[in-house]
């Protein structure tokens, strides 16, 4: 199985957290990107601060 | 900034027209999200204060000031929409350039290797920012610094909370280019924010 799932660099994984925002996920691509999240610190960092961005801009309408 | 000196006034009329200015950053970024064209979005937000400064009796509290301040721009956004019907035909985007420049844009944040030039920080207790004042400036500062299309379609999909093929369809693009002009939005807003507010060198210099 595991070696199935494509290595995921930072660029394609915060593409994908992005992505994220926009659609659900396939199966294939969430399992790629759990597996980059677990090692990886800042695409982890990433995806806070992506969340934030939101919590903000809805903070941001109410003013 | 405005300038009360040695101006006798009633302070509840200044107060009021302060408070309904300090909003005036977001109202001018709702109407350039919705109409392009920065001089009409200027004179919608204009046409909107004034309205709001003649009938804040009817400000009822039950929403804050933001939203209904808003609510009477979107007003005043809409007959400007109605006048401009024939010129919304317009398309500024251009779809294969876009897509040309979105990969040698993120060859400048990652390297060969696909890692982060500029690696993304853990952001120390990022809800306590919402409630400062100056957090708010340098987010306004560096959703200006966008550019034009990509600050338009982020505060339409997460400030406004629209929906992605609404904006598609408003904007004329295909959702990949839609999804390519957010995911560029977002990186460049937490670039500037660590940079601004959340970094260590922008912690130590407050």
């Amino acid at each position: 199985m595991a070696d199935e799932v494509e290595d995921l660099s930072c660029r394609k994984a915060s593409s994908l957290l992005s992505l994220a925002c926009e659609r659900p996920l396939d199966a294939t691509e969430l399992r790629a990107l759990k597996m980059h999240l677990d090692e990886c610190l800042m695409c982890t960092n990433f995806e806070q601060q992506l969340k934030f961005l939101h919590r903000c801009s809805e903070a941001f309408r109410e003013g | 900034m405005l300038s009360f000196r040695a101006m006798p006034r009633a302070p509840t009329a200044d107060s009021r027209f302060t408070e309904i200015e300090g909003h005036r950053p977001y109202l001018v970024r709702y109407a350039l999200s919705q109409l392009r064209d920065p001089v009409l979005a200027e004179e919608a937000v204009q046409e909107a204060l004034l309205a709001a400064l003649e009938g804040i009796g009817k400000f009822d509290g039950r929403s804050t000031l933001r939203t209904w301040l808003t609510s009477i721009l979107r007003f005043k956004v809409i007959d400007i929409q109605r006048r401009q019907v024939a010129d919304r035909a317009r398309v500024d985007i251009d779809e294969e350039r876009l897509a040309d420049e979105h990969e040698a844009w993120l060859d400048e944040m990652f390297d060969e290797t696909g890692h982060w030039k500029s690696p993304p920080q853990a952001w120390n207790d990022p809800e306590a920012a919402l409630e400062q004042r100056r957090f708010w400036m340098v987010f306004e500062m560096c959703l200006e610094g966008l550019p034009a299309a990509a600050s338009r379609v982020f505060f339409k999909r997460e400030v406004l909370g629209e929906d992605t093929p609404v904006i598609c369809s408003e904007e004329k693009i295909t959702s990949s280019n839609c999804w390519v002009i957010l995911h560029r939005a977002r990186i460049a807003l937490r670039m500037c924010l660590e940079r601004n507010w959340f970094g260590h060198e922008a912690s130590h210099g407050r």
